[in-house]
């Protein structure tokens, strides 16, 4: 605690805050053009200025922590003076369009002009030609542009892209793409959603609707299991069309949360339906015949728990094969550590200063944990320990040490990790017999990680003190995954690495404490909900039945943070839905979120309704989302298997894994995200398959066929293939032995 | 005539006015009887019926011929809206900044606008349903382009409550620009058209 005082009167701060910081949390208004919470003060406007008594000239307050008894002036006439001089210079030959930019009036430029009334040009420079620049989804113009630099800080501090950099050049400054004429980048959209004036604006919404015309719906992402908060922005389609109404865009509270390029730019994955009566009949008719239900986890944990009311009502069977996994794993994960769920989060995650990622491509497979691994990277210089078979570009300019060890032989790298990170920690016997008892040689020589590797682990952590294990998706699906769990459970229990399993989709983690899976047996008459079945009911492509998608829908999921997050009705639904199902089967509710408050309080939850959740941040940044699960104990009687044979994978691999900004169905249906789903391999392995460039392929056990495509970032014998369009979760391990045979067009 | 004897209301020889011949009153039946025949039959009322006749045939008409003839209205009248073009290049003045829509109070205004291939805002469809109209003005007052106006055309009926007009309806055709059609409205900001209206010298 540091006390000092601002305009008189006594403020405290904590250690590491700036004047600024303490200031608005006392309440006090310091006017602001290029700061951004999230990131490190970017110190570029000078709007922030205020006088200290300890020196004469004036200081910025966003980037200067106080000092005990420091007297701070936040308001005199020699500040306004500066303030609006700068006010003066940041209006001079700004393009006067604000009729028709896309701010529309939420334009802190505009705002803050207003504020120091600026209303004359009391200088002048030439004014030169700087032509909107068209960046795919990202539409720039330089004119507008203040040169605040809080794009340039998010995507190198938060998102980790450092695509744009600012070119000066005086007058002619502007943001470019860094290294590359056009941007080439992942396309999180981070970058316009910061920009405080016009300048970086989605070209897929520019033009077509203004700020005060689109109704707001607060609502969670429904793309993968961060569950991140946005907001989906509606208004009707067009005049000429009709008046249905139309998601128009997707905007976050930015100065506290992220969102990656799925959750804002694929957003239009609603589906239509009308009352068919019809086919109402035919759909309970199936429910009621049904033997099991095979069902995905991109569902609310509402219509979850309609589907385990069916299942005690009726005995039918529950398939979900990716939550089962995600089950399995969480138990045996239990098992050992004596906790229903784990200890890490994002929010830990970005908080670390060491991380190790295991078994999993968390760029594409989870980008809200990239974002937290980039920012612990850049924010408290996090050692980034990097363990997996391929190599990820997208991650590289984070990685301290990247650990590359064979397709199939994780269970004895965690082995070798849990014995590093276990030196010296007070353990049971069993235990360190356990450890003692591994054979070194062996696993080393076949995950092909060597001692040396593990030694440097220990090295890059020895000075840690907020460290966090993440593991991966691969790990969920693999043949030895209890046991994975259970040593993953022990580093959770033994040290103080807290750990962050990920989970896939947006509600993996509600399904797998709601429903009892079975596991999936060939079995006739098998309802489809939002999967495959010989009926199927769903909310993607193709479906007997169509019943809202996630943006149509009200209802909860459960995040990877055990978090409970509120989805609303961005598009309306004019069908039938899985509670209109259930009312005529005898499961009774007036509505789907009439289940809220019935969602198992054994398995952490907390009864409340759904309208009594909230889903905001608070203006200091508190997450008032929803609720975090309670942990629950659990039996700690797990014991752990000794690791023998390590599964080998020859050949050419194939690793499902989806391209940047595809998740799944729903995505692969958005009109803006790009839908690449070829197959990619390096020069390597293209030369072992036999292939060359663009030719097309049949995967051997896989539908439809691929264009190979000889990817220069990629390495060794494993190529990417990318899994989005697949309707079912049941995959599997992640890598595979695949057989390509090449079709002649 | 002048206004100064009408001043004088006494009847005198000065004064513009005298009085008028009234016969007597009939006072018996018989005389009530002798005005009733003498007005019926002395062919006054052919009179008035040969003026009707010799007006009909001579086809020289007073009044105005509506619908086929219109009074002209004043500048200031609020009918149905126009969309005017711009005078040096024929651009629409329209920006699509949506205040219109924004201020109508009977929320009759629509458009659609998007991004067009000079990166310049473009509205695509503009529309007022004039059954909701209530001919307040504000759009025009709001308008920061004088792109809106209302203009003289005030006939809209219609069999149904909700009619539209449409952008085409209410923009300026190019050929009554180039010919001088358009009309231009005083206030503030309007300009007056003649040649030395030129597009704006653009110094790249
Ligand atoms: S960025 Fe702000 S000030 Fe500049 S044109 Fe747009 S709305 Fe106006
Ligand atoms: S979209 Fe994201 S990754 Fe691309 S430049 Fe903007 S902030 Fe960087
Ligand atoms: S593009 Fe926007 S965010 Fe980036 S420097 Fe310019 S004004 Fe700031
Ligand atoms: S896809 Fe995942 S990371 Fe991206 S916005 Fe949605 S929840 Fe967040
Ligand atoms: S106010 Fe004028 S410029 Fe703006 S949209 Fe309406 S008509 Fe167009
Ligand atoms: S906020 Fe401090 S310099 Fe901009």
């Amino acid at each position: 605690m540091i006390e000092f005082t601002i305009n008189n009167q006594p403020v405290c701060a904590q250690k590491g805050e700036t004047i600024l910081q303490a200031a608005r949390k006392a309440g006090f208004y310091i006017p602001t053009m290029c700061y951004l919470e999230k990131t490190t003060p970017c110190a570029s406007c000078r709007l922030c200025v205020v006088e200290v008594d300890s020196t004469d000239g004036l200081i910025l307050s966003c980037q200067t922590p106080p000092t005990a008894g420091l007297a701070v002036t936040i308001n005199s006439d020699r500040l306004e003076k500066e303030r609006t001089n700068i006010m003066k210079l940041y209006d001079v030959n700004h393009p006067l369009e604000c009729g028709v930019c896309d701010k529309s009036g939420a334009c802190d430029l505009q705002n803050k002009t207003l504020e120091f009334a600026v209303s004359a040009q009391n200088f002048s420079a030439k004014e030169q030609h700087r032509p909107v620049q068209h960046w795919g989804l990202i539409n720039y113009d330089p004119a507008l542009c203040i040169l605040c630099e809080k794009c340039t800080h998010v995507c190198n501090e938060i998102i980790g892209d450092d695509a744009i950099t600012l070119q000066f050049g005086g007058y002619k400054s502007a943001v470019v793409p860094k290294n590359s004429d056009v941007l080439d980048c992942t396309f999180c959209g981070e970058c316009i959603a910061v920009c405080p004036v016009g300048a970086l604006v989605s070209s897929n919404f520019q033009y077509t609707a203004n700020a005060w015309e689109l109704h707001q719906v607060p609502s969670t992402c429904a793309h993968c299991s961060a569950g991140c908060s946005l907001t989906y922005e509606v208004k009707h389609a067009s005049i000429a069309t009709g008046t249905k109404e139309k998601i128009y865009r997707v905007t976050n509270n930015f100065e506290v949360a992220t969102l990656c390029g799925a959750g804002r730019f694929g957003f239009d994955f609603d589906v239509h339906a009308t009352k068919d009566e019809e086919l109402f009949t035919k759909a309970v008719e199936a429910f009621k015949n049904s033997k099991a239900i095979r069902f995905s986890s991109i569902i609310t944990n509402e219509e979850a728990l309609i589907l385990q009311r069916l299942k005690e009502k009726f005995g039918v069977k529950l398939f979900n094969e990716e939550a089962r996994a995600y089950q399995s794993f969480m138990a045996a994960f239990g098992s050992v550590s004596g906790k229903n769920s784990f200890s890490g989060s994002l929010e830990s995650i970005a908080q670390s200063d060491a991380v190790i990622v295991l078994g999993g491509r968390v760029s594409t497979d989870n980008p809200a944990v990239r974002y937290a691994i980039t920012t612990a990277a850049r924010h408290n210089g996090a050692k980034v320990i990097y363990m997996h078979p391929l190599e990820d570009e997208l991650m590289q300019n984070v990685i301290t040490q990247m650990v590359k060890y064979e397709a199939g032989s994780e269970e004895g790298v965690i082995a070798m990790l849990a014995k590093t990170l276990l030196n010296g920690c007070d353990v049971s016997d069993e235990i360190q017999s356990f450890l003692n008892g591994l054979d070194e040689g062996y696993l080393c020589a076949e995950s092909n990680v060597g001692d040396e590797e593990f030694a440097q682990i220990s090295k890059t952590l020895i000075r840690a003190k907020r460290k966090t294990l993440v593991v991966g998706l691969d790990i969920l699906n693999h043949k030895n995954s209890a046991n994975i769990a259970k040593l993953c459970g022990l580093i959770e229990m033994a040290t103080d690495f807290s750990v962050v399993v990920i989970s896939q989709h947006v509600n993996t983690v509600g399904v797998s404490l709601i429903c009892d899976l079975d596991s999936d047996k060939p079995t006739d008459n098998v309802v489809g909900y939002n999967a495959s079945g010989d009926f199927t009911v769903g909310s993607m492509g193709v479906c007997d039945m169509l019943v809202p998608a996630l943006n149509s829908q009200e209802g909860t999921v459960t995040s990877l943070n055990y978090q409970v997050l509120s989805m609303n009705v961005a598009i309306g639904f004019e069908g039938y839905c899985l509670n209109d199902i259930a009312n005529e089967l005898g499961i009774r509710e007036v509505n789907t979120i009439d289940y809220t408050s019935q969602l198992p309080i054994q398995k952490g939850f907390k009864g409340v309704d759904f309208d009594s959740l909230s889903n905001f941040y608070g203006p200091l940044g508190e997450d008032n989302r929803g609720y975090i699960l309670e942990m629950m104990d659990v039996a700690c009687d797990g014991v752990i298997d000794d690791v023998c044979q390590l599964p080998e994978y020859n050949g050419t691999i194939a690793y499902a894994c989806n391209p940047v900004n595809q998740f799944n169905i729903y995505t692969a249906h958005t009109t803006q995200l790009e839908k690449d789903n070829a197959l990619r391999g390096s020069a390597q392995f293209a030369i072992a398959a036999r292939l060359a460039h663009g030719d097309r392929v049949t995967i051997e056990g896989h539908v439809g066929t691929k264009t190979f495509i000889i990817d220069e970032t990629l390495k060794g014998t494993i190529a990417l293939n990318p899994f989005y369009e697949e309707s079912t979760a049941n995959r599997g391990y992640r890598f595979e032995k695949i057989k390509l045979t090449k079709v002649e067009s | 005539m002048h206004v100064e004897p009408l001043q004088d209301r006494n009847v005198s020889e000065l004064s513009a006015y005298y009085y008028v011949d009234i016969p007597d009153y009939p006072e018996t039946g018989w005389d009530k009887f002798k005005q009733v025949m003498k007005r019926t039959f002395k062919g006054e009322l052919f009179v008035g019926l040969w003026v009707v006749l010799r007006e009909m045939i001579k086809f020289d008409i007073h009044t105005v011929k509506y619908p086929l003839e219109k009074l002209p209205i004043g500048p200031r009248y609020r009918a149905v809206h126009k969309l005017l073009r711009l005078w040096e290049s024929g651009f629409e003045r329209c920006i699509g900044c949506g205040l219109c829509e924004k201020i109508c109070i009977s929320d009759c205004i629509r458009m659609d606008t998007r991004i067009d291939e000079n990166s310049r805002k473009e509205v695509t469809e503009y529309s007022i349903n004039l059954g909701r109209c209530i001919f307040c003005g504000y759009c025009a007052e709001v308008c920061p382009e004088l792109a809106i106006v209302h203009g003289e055309r005030y006939e809209n009926g219609s069999e149904q409550r909700a009619h539209f007009v449409i952008k085409d309806d209410m923009l300026t055709p190019l050929d009554w620009l180039t010919s001088g059609q358009q009309q231009e409205y005083p206030g503030f900001g309007a300009i007056t058209p003649n040649e030395s209206v030129k597009s704006t010298p653009l110094a790249y």
